[in-house]
């Protein structure tokens, strides 16, 4: 079992901003990490994810705010070996063997493994005798992983790690982490991919231009964006409804209509609580036809919120539901 | 750090460019310089055989520490291993000093391939001062090595590349190592390093000792590319 540890501190933004000439690369971040975490970073490209992630390894400065790890300068933490990163920049030395890379990352390591461990750990042991320049994206993104974990790190940084590995690679990938995460480490990812950080992760961030949009459960996540979806039809020998009514739903985010020239009507509702709103359409004395509801992914969730973001900042004050509502009943 | 000179050390003797270029590539021009000359002497008197075993050795080792610090440096930066050793508990310099013990040990075999042609050649030293002459090679390649690390801040691989080869080539054309420099332009000589490098050998020359002008000199260019490589090396690890 993990367990949260009172009130320790693992990382912490506190008004973090950084920009690159006139890009915002991060604006006012705030974030503590605890310790047991496993935390998904999702965003976007160019949302930020490796930007965070550099300002929290002590690779970049802060342009204002402060970014600590276990309570100190990042620099610190990871010369103290508190640390395993992976970064997607983070390249390995050519013309070495694998075996004495980890080696050399074990050695370096103030609390360091057994190499044989570390290679049996990222599962690349029959790779131990490859030259290093000689291997696959997936295969040197496994060392790389090695390398993250050649000692008892208690937090471990990993930005977008099973780029490039197929999919029984991944699975195994994230059976690793999960053992990690079980010891007690604290584990941060960045991913695109976003049934990863759906199934392993207990805390998703969203990140967005910049800046946290969300922060909470992947569930929390998926109800915030409005995350079940209901479709029906409404035939015209049932009787009139008016849109007004199906609006007024209680858990409704965003409502789509679309009419065919026989008078039956599609509608889609996309709602924080399909229960109620199913009740309401009976209570109502709807008869909906071809009743659908479904679960919306954490990547519908994740584009919701991300679409709800741009149209607050660009000033549309109209929630992304409904203009994207407009969009629709246009076509 | 010692595990990192260490790996540093194995690779660069690893990697074929490097036996190439730093040890066959000295070597073979060696050979074809003393045929060419045919027992012969170069201007200045001095036998072709030692005057372009210490002008091979001192190629041989400038572009031993060249390549091995700036295409090095350079190609690690863009590669990524750089920012990866960052995020180890080892010290930020220990790449840097890596890189410079590493081209140390590797201008070794550089000079000892050619000195040991020149031994069979029939280039006759005392044991002093084939010791001695190693050793002032030796610790002139390092000048080299702040040089090289200079250059491998100083831009991307792209960039660096041709601009080592350019350097390397004008510093060794004009500073002795295919020719003896003319007395017209050893006024300008005085300030390239090479020339300067080469000049160190001048002891083994009956009658003469140690050219202090040279060693002075070359550490002047020492305190030079040190402090360009710190200012490069700072500004690098800012941008990370």
């Amino acid at each position: 079992m993990r367990t949260r540890t009172g009130t320790d501190e693992v990382a912490a933004f506190r008004g973090v901003s950084k920009s690159y000439g006139t890009v915002d690369a991060v604006s006012g971040l705030d974030l503590v990490l605890r310790p047991g975490e496993t935390v998904a970073l999702l965003g976007p490209n160019g949302a930020g994810k490796s930007s965070s992630l550099d300002l929290l390894l002590g690779l970049r400065e802060p342009d204002r705010g402060s970014v600590e790890l276990f309570g100190g300068p990042p620099r610190a933490a990871i010369e103290a070996g508190r640390v395993g990163a992976m970064l997607q920049s983070g390249g390995l030395m050519n013309d070495v063997k694998v075996a004495e890379l980890v080696a050399f990352a074990c050695a370096i390591h103030p609390r360091g493994h057994r190499p044989e461990q570390v290679l049996a750990d990222a599962g690349i042991t029959e790779l131990a005798g490859r030259r290093v320049d000689r291997l696959s994206g997936g295969q040197e993104q496994r060392v790389r992983f090695a390398l993250a974990v050649a000692g008892a790190n208690d937090l471990i940084v990993l930005d977008e790690p099973t780029t490039g590995m197929d999919v029984s690679v991944r699975q195994a990938f994230w059976a690793t982490m999960r053992a990690q995460a079980d010891a007690g480490r604290t584990v941060l990812f960045a991913t695109h991919y976003l049934e990863e950080a759906d199934s392993i992760a207990d805390r998703v961030l969203v990140l967005h231009k910049g800046r946290l949009i969300a922060d909470g459960t992947s569930a929390e996540i998926k109800a915030k964006a409005g995350a079940r979806r209901i479709a029906f039809e409404l035939h015209p020998s049932d009787g009139p409804v008016e849109e007004r009514l199906l609006r007024s739903l209680p858990g409704t985010v965003s409502l789509d209509v679309t009419g065919r020239p026989d008078g039956v009507r599609t509608v889609r509702i996309r709602s924080t609580d399909a229960d109620a709103d199913v009740a309401a359409l009976y209570r109502a004395g709807l008869y909906p036809r071809g009743l659908e509801v479904t679960g919306l992914g954490l990547e519908q969730a994740f584009l919701t919120i991300t679409g709800e973001h741009d149209a607050a900042i660009t000033g549309e004050h109209d929630a992304a539901g409904r203009s994207e509502f407009a969009k629709e009943s246009a076509r | 750090m010692t595990t990192l000179i260490r790996l540093e050390i194995l690779r660069t003797l690893r990697n074929k460019r490097y036996l190439m270029f730093t040890l066959l590539y000295p070597a073979l021009l060696y050979v074809f310089f003393i045929s060419a000359y045919s027992g012969g002497t170069v201007a200045g008197g001095v036998p072709a055989k030692s005057y372009f075993m210490v002008s091979m050795a001192t190629f041989g080792a400038v572009g031993a520490v060249l390549t091995g610090s700036a295409q090095r440096i350079s190609l690690e930066r863009k590669s990524g291993w750089v920012r990866q050793l960052r995020l180890t508990a080892l010290p930020g310099r220990a790449y840097t000093l890596g890189k410079i013990a590493s081209c140390a040990v590797t201008t070794l075999p550089a000079i000892a391939v050619v000195f040991a042609i020149g031994a069979v050649e029939g280039v006759r030293l005392p044991a002093a001062q084939w010791l001695g002459l190693a050793l002032a090679l030796w610790l002139g390649s390092f000048v080299f090595a702040a040089l090289g690390v200079a250059l491998g801040y100083a831009a991307e691989p792209d960039a660096v590349q041709p601009a080592v080869m350019i350097v390397y080539m004008l510093m060794a054309l004009f500073g002795g190592t295919w020719f003896p420099v003319s007395d017209s332009l050893k006024a300008f000589a005085r300030f390239n390093p090479v020339y300067l490098y080469n000049q160190l050998a001048g002891f083994t020359r009956p009658g003469q000792s140690l050219d202090t002008g040279a060693v002075a000199g070359l550490a002047g260019f020492l305190v030079v590319f040190v402090a360009a490589a710190a200012v490069l090396y700072r500004r690098d690890s800012k941008a990370a």
